[in-house]
């Protein structure tokens, strides 16, 4: 394996991969050494925020996928669906995965530039430092587009394809994972061309909830095209059909060529403005009176740092905004989807959506609270290493505080106003008051997964993937407690009231526990950042 | 040291540049000769960094025209940053790297063959007392031994043009002096070399001409001397006060001190 794995080196760093490089405008020699640089400092932990240089993460995300590729092919071959259709749904399940995660990666690398301070003053040209940077989404692709199509390629052997069908498959998915990966790259090249430099992180942002919204629009977009009538627009004849195909496939060749132009071109140029490009919104100094009711009840100013440390970086850390916009249009969706029961009320006997809303939170929380550690700006931790270990206790409280008056309160409160009219007093207050006790409870229990100080690390590309086991389990207890809700709870005013009072008074004790477990862990994790000097210390090779 | 009459190594001409819709450099024009060791001074946010960026070709100027070893720029970067040494104003490092990984990260990039590199990279980790922690992480660096690494990998290329940010920052006083007579010793040898610093009696002392830049503009260019007589000041930081319009900090002391003990 070693030897095979030296010979394809040897074969990519040779003359002929050196002139196809040089023809396509790369200088090979630094191109390989900045390949070797990236793998040195993926090797030593320094660009973990890259899915490609993450090994550990690109495993797990790739066994992940396996999995779930292998249930889908077991579930489809049992329905015996044909060769092409069965192929159509796993080249379509690539296709939306693979864009996904290749515009967020492509984004995060090139709006990210942290290596770029260093090397802007290099000579290196642009269109080998793109090159260099962007080689890590061909990583994923040779990790994922396996994962995800390896078990289904050989489960197509079963529906009576072709003994090449596995390689004919493989092919496709590779070819649609590549034209995916420099479609990603030349969107992001326009962008960079076009968008100002300070606005530039913002627009990626915008960018990568694109697919998404997209996904979620097709979805549910019925309603919206139900007037358009598409078939008066397209041709019924074959040629004009395939004219039309041909323009808009050179049409697109054309934007993405003249988009990986713009990149290689203008990338290096414009990397110092984008490293260091802020917003350049200014901000008006102003005292939250929030913070001055949260420094008075929950422990003087440093509870009130903690309050205000947590809404100014939630707001302006850009890792953290990077990967929880994502998820914006799904909490949309959710609430768009949930907003079809709202005329019934939950006590009237029938399902709705909305005996969903309270566990809701507690899926929001489970997706915020482990990101909440990871930010950009994770090196100016060093000032909570200077912090006395008494402030820590006051400054989770205002952490907690933030959280709970922001993300659960402040909802309940529109919830209660919304639904006052629909339902009534009685029912909505009721509704109101044990959906607040379940979601306090679950940030109360969710406050455990906040590993340290906020915006202290940087962000781990694997993290999520290790979640999942706790995600599905999570699922399956919110479905049980759905269901005992609906079949025990919404029957009478009065067993709601109670179960509303027990859960608040649950919610309460699990906050104290977690509150005191949550400063342990910023302690616990300020004493490995200082222990870590030490450690630093060790000489290397 | 030269009196810059010789052929320019760089002419900036009426450059303008902003970050968004601030323009930082108005129309600013000087050129540096061949050997010359010339002084950049001004206030914080006056403009000293952005010139030396966009002289080192990372940032490209909104207006004007710039030549640099006789190369254009922005066009023609990737020559100029082969021609160039420069040391940030910030130490931004790789620092899971080794110091010897760097400096070789940093020649290799320059093209240096691979022996000479190796001889310059030991030479300069001797000098700067750098030799026993050349293998230890970046990170496990003092900020003073991180300036040196970033000194050191400016030189490595032999190059013709040496721009330095605040170089000093975080030197102890031996290194300090020795880049001193480093500066001294290069432009002897026909290095040219742009001094950006706030330390106003080192500039006297190392530079052949001082530029002062007070609000994106260029407000004086000569030798100290020449500056000192012609603002009948006695000092270069007298000058620089009565240029820059900073005759007094004293109010600004006093105010600190109060809010401290209100």
């Amino acid at each position: 394996m070693k030897t095979l794995r030296a010979a394809f080196n040897r074969l990519l760093r040779g003359p002929a991969a050196c002139r196809l490089l040089g023809r396509m405008g790369i200088d090979a020699r630094r191109y390989w050494l900045l390949m070797q640089l990236f793998g040195r400092l993926a090797g030593r932990r320094e660009m973990m925020s890259h899915l490609g240089h993450n090994a550990t993460a690109l495993r797990t995300n790739a066994w992940v996928l396996c999995a779930m590729t292998a249930l889908m092919t077991v579930l489809l071959l049992f329905t015996k669906p044909g060769v092409a259709s069965y192929f159509a749904v796993f080249i379509g399940v690539t296709g939306f995965l693979m864009m996904g995660i290749l515009f967020s990666e492509a984004g995060n690398s090139l709006v990210n530039p942290v290596e770029g301070l260093v090397l802007a003053h290099q000579p290196i040209d642009g269109a080998t430092y793109t090159a260099a940077k962007l080689t890590h989404l061909a990583r994923i692709l040779l990790y994922l587009v396996p994962a995800l199509n390896g078990i289904p390629a050989l489960g197509g052997l079963l529906l009576g394809a072709p003994w090449y069908y596995p390689l004919l498959h493989l092919g496709a998915a590779f070819a649609l994972g590549g034209v995916i990966a420099l479609s990603c790259c030349a969107v992001f090249g326009w962008l960079i061309r076009f968008v100002p430099a300070r606005r530039l992180k913002a627009a990626g942002q915008v960018a990568e909830v694109v697919p998404w919204t997209a996904f979620m629009l097709f979805q549910n977009g019925r309603g919206l095209f139900r007037h358009v009538h598409m078939p008066h627009w397209i041709p019924t004849e074959t040629a004009p059909l395939v004219a039309i195909g041909i323009a808009a496939a050179a049409v697109s060749a054309f934007a993405v060529a003249m988009g990986l132009r713009c990149l290689s071109g203008d990338y290096l140029v414009r990397i110092s403005a984008i490293a260091g490009g802020s917003s350049g919104a200014q901000t008006r100094p102003r005292r939250s009176r929030t913070g001055e009711l949260v420094a008075r009840h929950f422990g003087g100013q440093a509870s009130r740092a903690g309050f205000e440390f947590i809404s100014r970086m939630m707001r302006r850390d850009w890792q953290f905004r990077r990967q929880l916009i994502p998820m914006i249009p799904g909490v949309f969706g959710v609430l768009y989807l949930s907003a079809r029961g709202w005329r019934t009320s939950p006590f009237s006997g029938t399902f709705t959506a909305v005996h969903l809303v309270p566990h809701l939170f507690g899926v929001l929380l489970f997706f915020i609270c482990p990101l909440l550690v990871y930010g950009s700006d994770y090196k100016g931790t060093w000032l909570f290493l200077l912090a006395p270990a008494r402030a820590f206790g006051p400054f989770a409280r205002g952490i907690h505080a933030w959280l709970w008056l922001r993300i659960v309160v402040t909802p309940h409160l529109v919830l209660l106003a919304a639904t006052v009219w629909l339902w009534g007093i009685r029912d909505a207050a009721l509704f109101t008051a044990y959906s607040l006790a379940i979601a306090s409870l679950y940030l109360g229990v969710e406050l455990r997964l906040i590993d340290g100080v906020p915006f202290s690390k940087p962000p781990e590309p694997s993290r999520q993937s290790l979640l999942l086991p706790l995600m599905i389990l999570g699922g399956l207890l919110m479905a049980v407690a759905v269901a005992v809700q609906h079949l025990l709870l919404f029957r009478s005013h009065t067993s709601v009231l109670a179960a509303a009072v027990l859960l608040g008074a649950a919610a309460y004790f699990a906050t104290r526990s977690s509150l005191d477990y949550f400063a342990t862990a910023i302690r616990f994790n300020l004493g490995l950042m200082s222990a870590e000097a030490k450690v630093l210390y060790t000489e290397v090779g | 040291m030269n009196t810059g009459e010789s052929a320019p190594i760089v002419e900036f001409d009426r450059v303008v540049f902003s970050y968004s819709f601030t323009e930082v450099l108005h129309q600013v024009s000087f050129t540096l000769g061949k050997g010359e060791v010339v002084g950049l001074l001004g206030p914080n946010g006056a403009g000293k960094s952005t010139t030396i960026k966009i002289m080192a070709g990372i940032l490209a100027p909104g207006g004007g025209t710039i030549t640099v070893a006789g190369f254009p720029l922005p066009a023609r970067a990737i020559d100029v940053k082969q021609r160039i040494g420069y040391v940030p104003e910030t130490a931004v490092l790789f620092d899971s790297l080794t110091g010897q990984e760097f400096l070789e990260l940093s020649g290799r990039l320059h093209d240096v063959p691979e022996d000479t590199l190796q001889a310059r990279i030991r030479a300069m980790l001797e000098t700067f007392n750098l030799l026993s922690d050349r293998s230890s992480r970046l990170d496990s660096y003092s900020k003073g031994m991180r300036q040196k690494i970033l000194i050191a990998a400016a030189l490595l290329h032999n190059p013709e043009l040496i721009l330095l940010d605040e170089p000093l920052s975080g030197l102890d006083v031996n290194a300090a002096i020795m880049i001193k007579d480093l500066i001294a010793s290069l432009a002897a040898g026909g290095k040219t070399i742009l001094y950006s610093s706030h330390v106003l009696d080192v500039v006297e002392k190392v530079c052949d001409r001082v530029l002062i830049i007070h609000q994106g503009k260029l407000i004086a260019d000569g030798s100290a001397a020449s500056l000192k007589a012609s603002t009948n000041e006695s000092t270069l930081e007298d000058v620089f006060r009565s240029l820059t319009g900073s005759a007094s900090v004293d109010p600004g002391v006093a105010r600190i001190v109060a809010a401290m003990q209100s």
